[in-house]
Protein backbone atom coordinates (compact mmCIF):
# COMPACT_ATOMS: atom_id res chain seq x y z
CA UNK A 1 0.00 0.00 0.00
CA UNK A 2 1.17 3.32 -0.68
CA UNK A 3 1.01 5.89 2.34
CA UNK A 4 2.19 9.08 0.58
CA UNK A 5 3.85 10.32 -2.87
CA UNK A 6 5.28 13.31 -4.89
CA UNK A 7 4.59 13.80 -8.55
CA UNK A 8 6.66 16.43 -10.14
CA UNK A 9 6.08 18.33 -6.85
CA UNK A 10 8.27 21.85 -7.48
CA UNK A 11 8.79 24.34 -5.06
CA UNK A 12 10.69 27.91 -5.11
CA UNK A 13 11.61 30.11 -2.70
CA UNK A 14 11.86 33.79 -4.96
CA UNK A 15 14.08 32.75 -7.64
CA UNK A 16 15.81 29.67 -5.85
CA UNK A 17 14.61 26.04 -6.72
CA UNK A 18 14.29 24.19 -3.52
CA UNK A 19 12.58 21.31 -4.66
CA UNK A 20 12.97 20.22 -8.16
CA UNK A 21 10.53 18.03 -9.80
CA UNK A 22 10.57 15.65 -6.92
CA UNK A 23 8.58 11.91 -7.66
CA UNK A 24 8.39 9.99 -4.74
CA UNK A 25 6.36 7.30 -2.87
CA UNK A 26 6.80 5.50 0.42
CA UNK A 27 5.16 2.41 0.83
CA UNK A 28 3.59 1.14 4.34
CA UNK A 29 6.41 -0.27 6.67
CA UNK A 30 9.20 1.06 4.81
CA UNK A 31 12.10 2.64 6.97
CA UNK A 32 13.00 5.45 4.17
CA UNK A 33 16.18 7.28 4.91
CA UNK A 34 16.20 10.30 3.44
CA UNK A 35 20.31 11.48 2.93
CA UNK A 36 21.86 14.47 1.82
CA UNK A 37 24.06 17.43 2.86
CA UNK A 38 23.12 20.92 4.36
CA UNK A 39 20.58 22.37 2.07
CA UNK A 40 20.07 19.72 -0.23
CA UNK A 41 16.04 20.29 0.38
CA UNK A 42 15.36 17.65 2.85
CA UNK A 43 13.30 19.52 4.86
CA UNK A 44 11.28 21.53 2.17
CA UNK A 45 10.57 18.13 0.84
CA UNK A 46 8.89 17.29 4.02
CA UNK A 47 7.24 20.71 4.50
CA UNK A 48 5.51 20.18 0.81
CA UNK A 49 4.83 16.57 1.95
CA UNK A 50 3.12 17.49 5.19
CA UNK A 51 0.94 20.61 3.72
CA UNK A 52 3.41 22.83 5.99
CA UNK A 53 4.42 24.68 2.98
CA UNK A 54 2.79 25.30 -0.01
CA UNK A 55 4.35 24.38 -3.47
CA UNK A 56 4.43 25.68 -6.83
CA UNK A 57 3.67 22.82 -8.82
CA UNK A 58 2.76 18.70 -8.64
CA UNK A 59 0.80 17.01 -6.54
CA UNK A 60 1.07 15.29 -3.17
CA UNK A 61 -0.79 12.05 -2.49
CA UNK A 62 -1.52 11.19 1.34
CA UNK A 63 -3.40 7.78 2.06
CA UNK A 64 -4.88 7.69 -1.64
CA UNK A 65 -5.84 11.13 -1.38
CA UNK A 66 -4.97 13.76 -4.03
CA UNK A 67 -7.40 15.78 -3.66
CA UNK A 68 -7.93 16.32 0.01
CA UNK A 69 -4.39 14.98 0.83
CA UNK A 70 -3.93 17.71 4.45
CA UNK A 71 -7.05 16.90 5.35
CA UNK A 72 -7.51 16.67 9.22
CA UNK A 73 -8.13 13.33 9.31
CA UNK A 74 -4.95 12.27 7.41
CA UNK A 75 -3.77 14.43 9.47
CA UNK A 76 -4.30 12.67 12.48
CA UNK A 77 -1.92 9.42 10.99
CA UNK A 78 1.00 11.29 10.64
CA UNK A 79 3.49 12.73 13.31
CA UNK A 80 6.22 14.93 12.48
CA UNK A 81 8.98 15.60 14.85
CA UNK A 82 10.84 18.67 13.94
CA UNK A 83 14.59 19.68 13.15
CA UNK A 84 14.18 22.46 15.47
CA UNK A 85 13.08 21.25 19.23
CA UNK A 86 9.75 22.61 18.94
CA UNK A 87 8.50 22.11 22.68
CA UNK A 88 6.99 24.11 25.62
CA UNK A 89 9.41 25.38 27.69
CA UNK A 90 7.51 26.71 30.35
CA UNK A 91 5.39 23.04 30.30
CA UNK A 92 6.74 19.95 31.92
CA UNK A 93 7.70 17.32 29.84
CA UNK A 94 4.53 15.46 31.03
CA UNK A 95 1.97 18.75 30.35
CA UNK A 96 4.03 18.94 26.58
CA UNK A 97 2.74 15.35 25.49
CA UNK A 98 -0.53 16.24 27.12
CA UNK A 99 -0.64 19.03 25.02
CA UNK A 100 -0.01 17.67 21.98
CA UNK A 101 -2.23 14.56 22.58
CA UNK A 102 -5.23 16.77 23.37
CA UNK A 103 -4.39 18.48 19.95
CA UNK A 104 -4.62 15.19 18.52
CA UNK A 105 -7.89 14.70 20.25
CA UNK A 106 -6.99 12.16 22.46
CA UNK A 107 -9.01 12.85 26.17
CA UNK A 108 -9.42 11.35 29.46
CA UNK A 109 -8.12 8.26 30.33
CA UNK A 110 -6.94 6.87 26.61
CA UNK A 111 -4.65 10.40 27.00
CA UNK A 112 -3.07 9.37 30.27
CA UNK A 113 -2.59 6.15 28.98
CA UNK A 114 -0.79 7.47 25.94
CA UNK A 115 1.51 9.74 27.71
CA UNK A 116 2.67 7.58 29.90
CA UNK A 117 3.34 4.87 26.89
CA UNK A 118 5.37 7.28 25.36
CA UNK A 119 7.35 8.74 28.30
CA UNK A 120 8.51 5.47 28.80
CA UNK A 121 9.47 4.59 25.28
CA UNK A 122 12.08 7.58 24.82
CA UNK A 123 13.30 7.16 28.65
CA UNK A 124 11.62 10.30 30.50
CA UNK A 125 9.36 8.78 32.56
CA UNK A 126 11.37 9.88 35.72
CA UNK A 127 11.51 13.17 34.29
CA UNK A 128 8.07 13.60 33.43
CA UNK A 129 7.24 16.19 36.06
CA UNK A 130 10.58 18.76 35.50
CA UNK A 131 10.80 21.70 32.91
CA UNK A 132 12.36 21.07 29.68
CA UNK A 133 14.60 24.00 30.54
CA UNK A 134 16.02 21.44 33.03
CA UNK A 135 16.96 19.20 29.95
CA UNK A 136 19.90 18.28 28.49
CA UNK A 137 20.09 18.38 24.97
CA UNK A 138 19.93 14.52 24.22
CA UNK A 139 16.71 14.70 26.58
CA UNK A 140 15.22 17.45 24.61
CA UNK A 141 15.54 15.53 21.57
CA UNK A 142 13.68 12.71 23.37
CA UNK A 143 10.70 14.61 24.61
CA UNK A 144 10.70 16.47 21.10
CA UNK A 145 10.35 13.25 19.21
CA UNK A 146 7.68 12.09 22.12
CA UNK A 147 5.45 14.77 21.15
CA UNK A 148 5.08 13.29 17.80
CA UNK A 149 3.84 10.01 18.80
CA UNK A 150 1.30 10.56 21.32
CA UNK A 151 -1.33 10.02 18.61
CA UNK A 152 0.09 6.32 17.07
CA UNK A 153 0.76 7.80 14.13
CA UNK A 154 0.69 5.21 11.53
CA UNK A 155 3.11 7.33 9.37
CA UNK A 156 5.55 9.12 11.20
CA UNK A 157 8.53 11.35 9.54
CA UNK A 158 11.72 12.49 11.63
CA UNK A 159 13.89 15.31 10.27
CA UNK A 160 17.61 14.92 11.63
CA UNK A 161 16.00 13.54 15.18
CA UNK A 162 19.38 12.88 16.09
CA UNK A 163 21.15 16.09 15.56
CA UNK A 164 24.00 16.83 18.68
CA UNK A 165 23.23 14.62 20.86
CA UNK A 166 25.31 12.18 22.54
CA UNK A 167 25.90 8.48 21.40
CA UNK A 168 23.86 6.90 24.31
CA UNK A 169 20.74 8.96 23.62
CA UNK A 170 21.11 8.77 19.63
CA UNK A 171 21.25 4.57 20.07
CA UNK A 172 18.10 4.88 22.09
CA UNK A 173 16.54 6.72 19.37
CA UNK A 174 17.52 4.33 16.63
CA UNK A 175 16.13 1.07 19.00
CA UNK A 176 13.36 3.14 19.68
CA UNK A 177 12.27 3.92 15.41
CA UNK A 178 13.13 -0.11 15.20
CA UNK A 179 10.41 -0.60 17.40
CA UNK A 180 7.83 1.43 15.95
CA UNK A 181 8.74 -0.10 12.68
CA UNK A 182 8.06 -3.57 14.14
CA UNK A 183 4.47 -2.32 15.20
CA UNK A 184 4.03 -1.42 11.58
CA UNK A 185 4.59 2.44 11.72
CA UNK A 186 5.93 3.74 8.16
CA UNK A 187 8.86 5.84 8.41
CA UNK A 188 10.84 8.10 6.90
CA UNK A 189 13.90 9.13 8.48
CA UNK A 190 16.59 12.65 7.90
CA UNK A 191 19.57 13.02 8.08
CA UNK A 192 23.15 13.18 7.43
CA UNK A 193 24.16 10.65 9.24
CA UNK A 194 25.37 7.75 7.30
CA UNK A 195 25.80 4.85 9.82
CA UNK A 196 21.95 5.50 11.08
CA UNK A 197 20.81 5.04 7.86
CA UNK A 198 22.82 1.98 7.17
CA UNK A 199 21.89 0.97 10.51
CA UNK A 200 17.82 1.12 9.94
CA UNK A 201 16.84 2.14 6.34
CA UNK A 202 15.01 -0.51 4.19
CA UNK A 203 15.08 2.09 1.23
CA UNK A 204 17.52 5.08 0.73
CA UNK A 205 17.02 8.19 -1.06
CA UNK A 206 19.30 10.26 -1.46
CA UNK A 207 19.22 13.96 -2.03
CA UNK A 208 20.98 16.77 -3.81
CA UNK A 209 20.32 20.86 -4.68
CA UNK A 210 16.93 19.82 -4.66
CA UNK A 211 16.47 16.75 -6.72
CA UNK A 212 16.45 13.10 -6.35
CA UNK A 213 19.46 11.70 -7.34
CA UNK A 214 19.54 8.59 -6.42
CA UNK A 215 17.61 5.39 -4.43
CA UNK A 216 17.41 2.06 -3.59
CA UNK A 217 18.35 -0.34 -0.85
CA UNK A 218 21.27 0.62 0.97
CA UNK A 219 23.15 -2.74 -0.46
CA UNK A 220 21.77 -2.31 -4.25
CA UNK A 221 23.16 1.01 -3.44
CA UNK A 222 26.34 0.13 -2.52
CA UNK A 223 26.59 -2.47 -5.24
CA UNK A 224 26.31 0.03 -7.80
CA UNK A 225 29.80 1.30 -6.84
CA UNK A 226 31.53 -1.83 -6.20
CA UNK A 227 33.14 -1.45 -9.35
CA UNK A 228 34.99 1.27 -7.73
CA UNK A 229 38.01 1.41 -5.83
CA UNK A 230 38.75 3.43 -3.16
CA UNK A 231 41.96 5.04 -1.53
CA UNK A 232 42.94 7.58 0.76
CA UNK A 233 46.77 8.94 1.09
CA UNK A 234 47.60 10.80 4.07
CA UNK A 235 50.17 13.15 2.69
CA UNK A 236 52.80 16.28 4.24
CA UNK A 237 51.71 19.06 2.05
CA UNK A 238 48.60 18.00 -0.48
CA UNK A 239 49.36 21.46 -2.06
CA UNK A 240 52.42 20.51 -3.62
CA UNK A 241 50.69 17.92 -6.00
CA UNK A 242 50.34 19.63 -9.09
CA UNK A 243 46.71 20.28 -10.13
CA UNK A 244 45.06 17.60 -12.16
CA UNK A 245 47.99 15.17 -12.06
CA UNK A 246 45.98 12.18 -10.29
CA UNK A 247 42.85 12.49 -11.97
CA UNK A 248 45.26 12.02 -15.48
CA UNK A 249 45.90 8.80 -14.54
CA UNK A 250 44.56 6.24 -16.17
CA UNK A 251 41.25 4.64 -14.39
CA UNK A 252 41.01 7.41 -11.68
CA UNK A 253 37.67 8.73 -11.42
CA UNK A 254 37.48 11.51 -8.85
CA UNK A 255 40.19 13.20 -6.10
CA UNK A 256 39.14 14.70 -3.21
CA UNK A 257 41.28 16.50 -0.56
CA UNK A 258 40.57 17.30 3.07
CA UNK A 259 43.02 18.44 4.96
CA UNK A 260 46.21 16.26 4.68
CA UNK A 261 43.89 13.49 3.22
CA UNK A 262 44.00 12.61 -0.44
CA UNK A 263 41.12 10.29 -1.68
CA UNK A 264 41.21 9.07 -5.00
CA UNK A 265 38.73 6.53 -6.73
CA UNK A 266 39.44 4.61 -9.33
CA UNK A 267 37.50 1.83 -11.57
CA UNK A 268 38.01 -1.57 -9.76
CA UNK A 269 41.04 -3.57 -10.85
CA UNK A 270 43.11 -0.55 -12.58
CA UNK A 271 45.88 -1.32 -10.81
CA UNK A 272 46.82 2.48 -11.00
CA UNK A 273 47.66 2.45 -7.33
CA UNK A 274 51.75 2.43 -7.98
CA UNK A 275 51.42 4.93 -10.51
CA UNK A 276 49.47 7.20 -8.20
CA UNK A 277 51.90 6.78 -5.40
CA UNK A 278 55.03 7.35 -7.28
CA UNK A 279 53.19 11.01 -8.11
CA UNK A 280 52.76 11.92 -5.20
CA UNK A 281 55.80 11.12 -3.57
CA UNK A 282 57.46 12.72 -6.70
CA UNK A 283 56.19 15.71 -4.87
CA UNK A 284 55.09 15.44 -1.09
CA UNK A 285 55.85 12.42 1.54
CA UNK A 286 53.50 10.19 2.26
CA UNK A 287 52.17 9.12 5.76
CA UNK A 288 49.85 6.80 5.17
CA UNK A 289 47.69 4.61 2.69
CA UNK A 290 44.37 2.93 3.56
CA UNK A 291 41.97 1.35 1.23
CA UNK A 292 38.85 1.06 2.39
CA UNK A 293 35.72 -0.79 1.62
CA UNK A 294 33.11 1.25 -0.45
CA UNK A 295 30.05 2.49 1.77
CA UNK A 296 26.88 5.26 1.37
CA UNK A 297 29.36 8.10 1.58
CA UNK A 298 31.03 6.81 -1.04
CA UNK A 299 27.92 6.50 -2.71
CA UNK A 300 27.15 10.29 -2.65
CA UNK A 301 30.45 11.46 -3.49
CA UNK A 302 30.72 9.04 -6.57
CA UNK A 303 27.54 10.70 -7.66
CA UNK A 304 28.14 14.16 -7.07
CA UNK A 305 31.87 14.82 -6.59
CA UNK A 306 31.47 16.34 -2.96
CA UNK A 307 31.49 14.55 0.71
CA UNK A 308 28.00 14.39 2.05
CA UNK A 309 29.24 15.81 5.33
CA UNK A 310 32.54 18.61 5.84
CA UNK A 311 35.33 16.79 6.88
CA UNK A 312 35.94 17.85 10.42
CA UNK A 313 32.10 18.57 11.13
CA UNK A 314 31.28 16.89 15.06
CA UNK A 315 29.48 13.84 15.42
CA UNK B 1 -10.05 23.06 23.75
CA UNK B 2 -6.58 21.67 24.26
CA UNK B 3 -4.87 25.66 23.20
CA UNK B 4 -7.26 27.32 25.22
CA UNK B 5 -6.22 25.17 28.54
CA UNK B 6 -2.47 25.63 28.13
CA UNK B 7 -2.31 28.84 26.94
CA UNK B 8 -4.05 29.24 30.53
CA UNK B 9 -1.46 27.10 32.20
CA UNK B 10 1.56 28.98 30.21
CA UNK B 11 0.12 32.00 30.89
CA UNK B 12 0.46 31.88 34.76
CA UNK B 13 3.46 29.71 34.57
CA UNK B 14 6.13 31.53 35.84
CA UNK B 15 6.23 33.83 39.04
CA UNK B 16 6.70 37.36 37.10
CA UNK B 17 3.34 36.66 35.50
CA UNK B 18 1.82 35.24 38.00
CA UNK B 19 2.50 38.19 40.21
CA UNK B 20 1.77 40.80 37.59
CA UNK B 21 -1.41 38.60 37.19
CA UNK B 22 -2.74 38.51 40.50
CA UNK B 23 -0.98 40.83 42.92
CA UNK B 24 -0.20 43.73 40.65
CA UNK B 25 -4.22 44.88 39.59
CA UNK B 26 -5.24 44.36 43.14
CA UNK B 27 -2.61 47.61 44.42
CA UNK B 28 -4.28 49.49 42.10
CA UNK B 29 -7.36 49.98 43.82
CA UNK B 30 -5.89 51.63 46.82
CA UNK B 31 -4.22 53.96 44.38
CA UNK B 32 -5.11 57.60 46.22
CA UNK B 33 -7.73 60.03 44.27
CA UNK B 34 -6.71 63.58 42.75
CA UNK B 35 -8.02 66.61 43.82
CA UNK B 36 -9.00 68.17 40.40
CA UNK B 37 -7.71 65.72 37.96
CA UNK B 38 -8.31 62.81 37.13
CA UNK B 39 -12.19 62.15 37.60
CA UNK B 40 -11.54 58.50 38.91
CA UNK B 41 -8.65 57.70 41.69
CA UNK B 42 -5.35 57.23 40.00
CA UNK B 43 -5.03 53.46 40.05
CA UNK B 44 -8.54 53.31 37.79
CA UNK B 45 -7.29 56.31 35.50
CA UNK B 46 -3.66 54.54 34.88
CA UNK B 47 -5.65 51.04 34.64
CA UNK B 48 -5.46 51.19 30.77
CA UNK B 49 -1.87 51.32 30.83
CA UNK B 50 -1.99 48.29 32.67
CA UNK B 51 -4.16 46.65 30.50
CA UNK B 52 -1.76 47.23 27.10
CA UNK B 53 0.97 45.95 29.39
CA UNK B 54 -0.71 42.68 30.58
CA UNK B 55 -1.65 42.21 27.05
CA UNK B 56 1.73 42.76 25.54
CA UNK B 57 2.91 39.99 27.79
CA UNK B 58 0.11 37.60 26.95
CA UNK B 59 0.56 37.60 23.68
CA UNK B 60 4.14 37.36 23.56
CA UNK B 61 3.07 32.97 24.15
CA UNK B 62 2.15 33.38 20.22
CA UNK B 63 4.84 34.97 19.79
CA UNK B 64 7.60 32.95 21.12
CA UNK B 65 5.37 29.51 19.37
CA UNK B 66 6.17 31.49 15.90
CA UNK B 67 9.41 32.32 16.82
CA UNK B 68 10.39 28.52 17.83
CA UNK B 69 8.15 26.58 14.93
CA UNK B 70 5.31 25.93 17.50
CA UNK B 71 3.10 27.16 15.11
CA UNK B 72 4.60 25.65 12.04
CA UNK B 73 4.55 22.25 14.01
CA UNK B 74 1.11 22.37 14.63
CA UNK B 75 0.24 23.11 10.66
CA UNK B 76 0.86 19.62 10.30
CA UNK B 77 -1.71 19.04 13.24
CA UNK B 78 -5.47 18.47 13.06
CA UNK B 79 -5.95 22.04 14.20
CA UNK B 80 -6.23 24.84 11.98
CA UNK B 81 -3.94 27.98 12.76
CA UNK B 82 -7.74 29.88 13.24
CA UNK B 83 -8.59 27.58 16.00
CA UNK B 84 -5.48 28.26 17.75
CA UNK B 85 -5.15 32.03 17.64
CA UNK B 86 -8.81 31.93 18.59
CA UNK B 87 -8.39 29.72 21.33
CA UNK B 88 -5.07 31.78 22.32
CA UNK B 89 -7.19 34.75 22.24
CA UNK B 90 -10.14 33.45 24.64
CA UNK B 91 -7.61 32.89 26.95
CA UNK B 92 -6.29 36.00 27.23
CA UNK B 93 -9.61 37.58 27.23
CA UNK B 94 -10.23 36.05 30.58
CA UNK B 95 -7.52 36.41 32.22
CA UNK B 96 -7.91 40.43 31.04
CA UNK B 97 -11.86 40.35 31.98
CA UNK B 98 -10.90 38.99 35.51
CA UNK B 99 -8.54 41.59 36.03
CA UNK B 100 -11.17 44.29 34.89
CA UNK B 101 -13.46 42.39 37.39
CA UNK B 102 -10.90 42.31 40.14
CA UNK B 103 -10.02 45.84 39.81
CA UNK B 104 -13.65 47.25 39.22
CA UNK B 105 -15.52 44.82 42.08
CA UNK B 106 -12.90 44.72 43.94
CA UNK B 107 -13.09 48.61 44.56
CA UNK B 108 -16.75 48.37 44.85
CA UNK B 109 -16.16 46.45 47.85
CA UNK B 110 -13.79 48.58 49.46
CA UNK B 111 -15.76 51.59 49.10
CA UNK B 112 -14.07 53.24 46.31
CA UNK B 113 -16.09 55.72 44.45
CA UNK B 114 -16.66 54.96 40.82
CA UNK B 115 -19.89 56.47 40.18
CA UNK B 116 -21.44 53.73 37.81
CA UNK B 117 -19.35 50.47 38.14
CA UNK B 118 -20.98 48.41 35.73
CA UNK B 119 -20.56 50.77 33.15
CA UNK B 120 -17.09 50.98 34.25
CA UNK B 121 -16.54 47.33 33.90
CA UNK B 122 -18.03 47.46 30.51
CA UNK B 123 -15.69 50.00 29.17
CA UNK B 124 -12.66 48.30 30.64
CA UNK B 125 -13.75 45.18 29.16
CA UNK B 126 -13.77 47.00 25.70
CA UNK B 127 -10.64 48.33 26.50
CA UNK B 128 -9.24 45.01 27.03
CA UNK B 129 -10.23 43.48 23.63
CA UNK B 130 -8.72 46.31 22.31
CA UNK B 131 -5.37 46.23 23.82
CA UNK B 132 -5.47 42.87 23.24
CA UNK B 133 -5.59 43.26 19.54
CA UNK B 134 -2.92 46.28 19.43
CA UNK B 135 -1.00 43.73 21.12
CA UNK B 136 -1.86 40.78 18.46
CA UNK B 137 -0.97 43.13 15.99
CA UNK B 138 2.07 44.26 17.37
CA UNK B 139 3.73 41.31 17.96
CA UNK B 140 2.94 39.65 14.19
CA UNK B 141 5.68 42.43 13.07
CA UNK B 142 8.53 41.04 15.39
CA UNK B 143 10.56 37.73 15.64
CA UNK B 144 11.97 38.23 19.55
CA UNK B 145 10.10 38.95 22.27
CA UNK B 146 12.66 41.17 23.94
CA UNK B 147 12.35 43.98 21.20
CA UNK B 148 8.69 43.62 20.82
CA UNK B 149 8.47 44.36 24.31
CA UNK B 150 10.43 47.32 24.62
CA UNK B 151 9.52 48.98 21.81
CA UNK B 152 5.57 48.03 22.99
CA UNK B 153 6.90 49.75 25.80
CA UNK B 154 7.27 53.19 24.44
CA UNK B 155 4.58 52.82 22.42
CA UNK B 156 2.44 52.49 25.05
CA UNK B 157 3.82 55.13 26.83
CA UNK B 158 3.74 57.27 23.99
CA UNK B 159 -0.16 56.52 23.89
CA UNK B 160 -0.48 56.78 27.81
CA UNK B 161 0.42 60.70 27.24
CA UNK B 162 -1.17 61.46 23.87
CA UNK B 163 -4.27 59.81 24.90
CA UNK B 164 -4.85 61.87 27.97
CA UNK B 165 -4.33 58.98 30.66
CA UNK B 166 -1.36 60.24 32.31
CA UNK B 167 -2.28 63.80 32.40
CA UNK B 168 -5.23 66.32 32.04
CA UNK B 169 -5.04 66.91 27.76
CA UNK B 170 -6.12 70.71 28.59
CA UNK B 171 -2.57 71.09 29.26
CA UNK B 172 -1.11 70.01 25.65
CA UNK B 173 -1.57 72.27 22.94
CA UNK B 174 -4.61 72.91 20.27
CA UNK B 175 -3.19 70.88 17.99
CA UNK B 176 -2.12 67.70 19.88
CA UNK B 177 -5.56 67.34 21.46
CA UNK B 178 -7.23 67.22 17.88
CA UNK B 179 -4.74 64.58 16.81
CA UNK B 180 -5.55 63.26 20.40
CA UNK B 181 -8.70 61.58 19.07
CA UNK B 182 -7.05 59.09 16.69
CA UNK B 183 -5.70 57.47 19.96
CA UNK B 184 -7.45 54.84 21.72
CA UNK B 185 -6.30 55.63 24.79
CA UNK B 186 -7.97 58.98 24.17
CA UNK B 187 -11.35 57.31 24.00
CA UNK B 188 -10.88 55.40 26.95
CA UNK B 189 -10.09 58.76 28.57
CA UNK B 190 -13.24 59.84 27.26
CA UNK B 191 -15.59 56.98 28.61
CA UNK B 192 -13.95 57.52 32.17
CA UNK B 193 -14.88 60.97 32.24
CA UNK B 194 -18.86 59.93 31.00
CA UNK B 195 -18.60 57.64 33.84
CA UNK B 196 -18.47 60.53 36.57
CA UNK B 197 -20.52 62.62 34.19
CA UNK B 198 -23.71 60.64 33.65
CA UNK B 199 -24.01 61.54 30.20
CA UNK B 200 -26.17 59.85 27.50
CA UNK B 201 -25.67 55.91 26.78
CA UNK B 202 -25.64 56.94 23.28
CA UNK B 203 -22.34 58.62 24.11
CA UNK B 204 -20.95 55.66 25.78
CA UNK B 205 -22.29 53.52 23.02
CA UNK B 206 -20.25 55.89 20.52
CA UNK B 207 -17.09 55.88 22.73
CA UNK B 208 -17.38 51.83 23.31
CA UNK B 209 -17.94 51.62 19.41
CA UNK B 210 -14.72 53.47 18.67
CA UNK B 211 -12.87 51.10 20.58
CA UNK B 212 -14.17 47.91 19.38
CA UNK B 213 -13.55 49.64 15.83
CA UNK B 214 -9.92 49.37 16.51
CA UNK B 215 -10.79 46.14 18.23
CA UNK B 216 -11.80 44.61 14.45
CA UNK B 217 -8.51 46.84 12.84
CA UNK B 218 -6.00 45.34 14.91
CA UNK B 219 -7.35 41.80 15.05
CA UNK B 220 -7.29 42.04 11.58
CA UNK B 221 -3.88 43.30 11.15
CA UNK B 222 -2.91 40.51 13.24
CA UNK B 223 -4.04 37.50 12.45
CA UNK B 224 -3.87 37.69 8.72
CA UNK B 225 0.27 37.70 9.75
CA UNK B 226 0.34 33.79 9.93
CA UNK B 227 3.65 31.90 10.07
CA UNK B 228 7.41 33.83 10.00
N1 LIG C 1 11.94 29.91 4.16
C1 LIG C 1 12.93 29.90 3.25
N2 LIG C 1 13.16 30.95 2.46
C2 LIG C 1 14.14 30.94 1.54
N3 LIG C 1 14.98 29.92 1.34
C3 LIG C 1 14.80 28.82 2.09
C4 LIG C 1 13.78 28.75 3.09
N4 LIG C 1 13.85 27.54 3.68
C5 LIG C 1 14.86 26.90 3.08
N5 LIG C 1 15.45 27.65 2.12
C6 LIG C 1 16.56 27.26 1.25
O1 LIG C 1 16.19 26.09 0.57
C7 LIG C 1 17.26 25.17 0.53
C8 LIG C 1 16.83 23.85 1.12
O2 LIG C 1 16.63 24.03 2.51
P1 LIG C 1 16.20 22.85 3.46
O3 LIG C 1 16.02 23.41 4.82
O4 LIG C 1 15.06 22.13 2.87
O5 LIG C 1 17.49 21.93 3.42
P2 LIG C 1 17.84 20.65 4.28
O6 LIG C 1 18.19 19.57 3.33
O7 LIG C 1 16.77 20.37 5.25
O8 LIG C 1 19.16 21.11 5.02
P3 LIG C 1 19.68 20.79 6.51
O9 LIG C 1 20.38 19.49 6.46
O10 LIG C 1 20.63 21.91 6.78
O11 LIG C 1 18.50 20.81 7.41
C9 LIG C 1 18.42 25.83 1.26
O12 LIG C 1 19.29 26.37 0.30
C10 LIG C 1 17.78 26.91 2.06
O13 LIG C 1 18.65 28.01 2.16
MG1 LIG D 1 16.63 20.31 7.25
Amino acid sequence: MTIASMRGVVKRYGSYVALDSIDLDIHAGEIIGLLGPNGAGKTTLIGTLTGMRPFDHGTVELFGQSKHPFSHENKEKIGLVTQEITIFEELTAKENLQFFAGVYGLKGEVRKQKVREVLEFVGLSDQANKLPTKFSGGMKRRLNIACALTHSPSFLIMDEPTVGIDPQSRNYILEGVKRLRDRGTTILYTTHYIEEIEAIASRVIIMDQGQIIKEGTPADLIQTIQHEEKVSFEVTDPERIPEGSLEKIAGVRRVLTAGNDITVISDAGSGNLDRMLSIIKEHTGVLGIQTERPNLEDVFFTLTGRQLRDKGEEQ
Amino acid sequence: MTVFKFSLKRSFSNKTNLLLLTLFPIAFIFFPEGEYWPVLPYGYQYFGIVLLFISIRLTTIILVDRAKGVVKRLAVAPISYGSYLCQNLLAFSVILVMQCAIVVYGGVLLGVELYQPHWLMLLYVSFSFTSLAIALAWISIFRSKESAFLIYMSLVTLLAILGGLLMPLQIFPEALIRIAVLFPTYWLNQGMSWIASEGSVGDFILINGVLWLYTIIFMILGSTRKIH
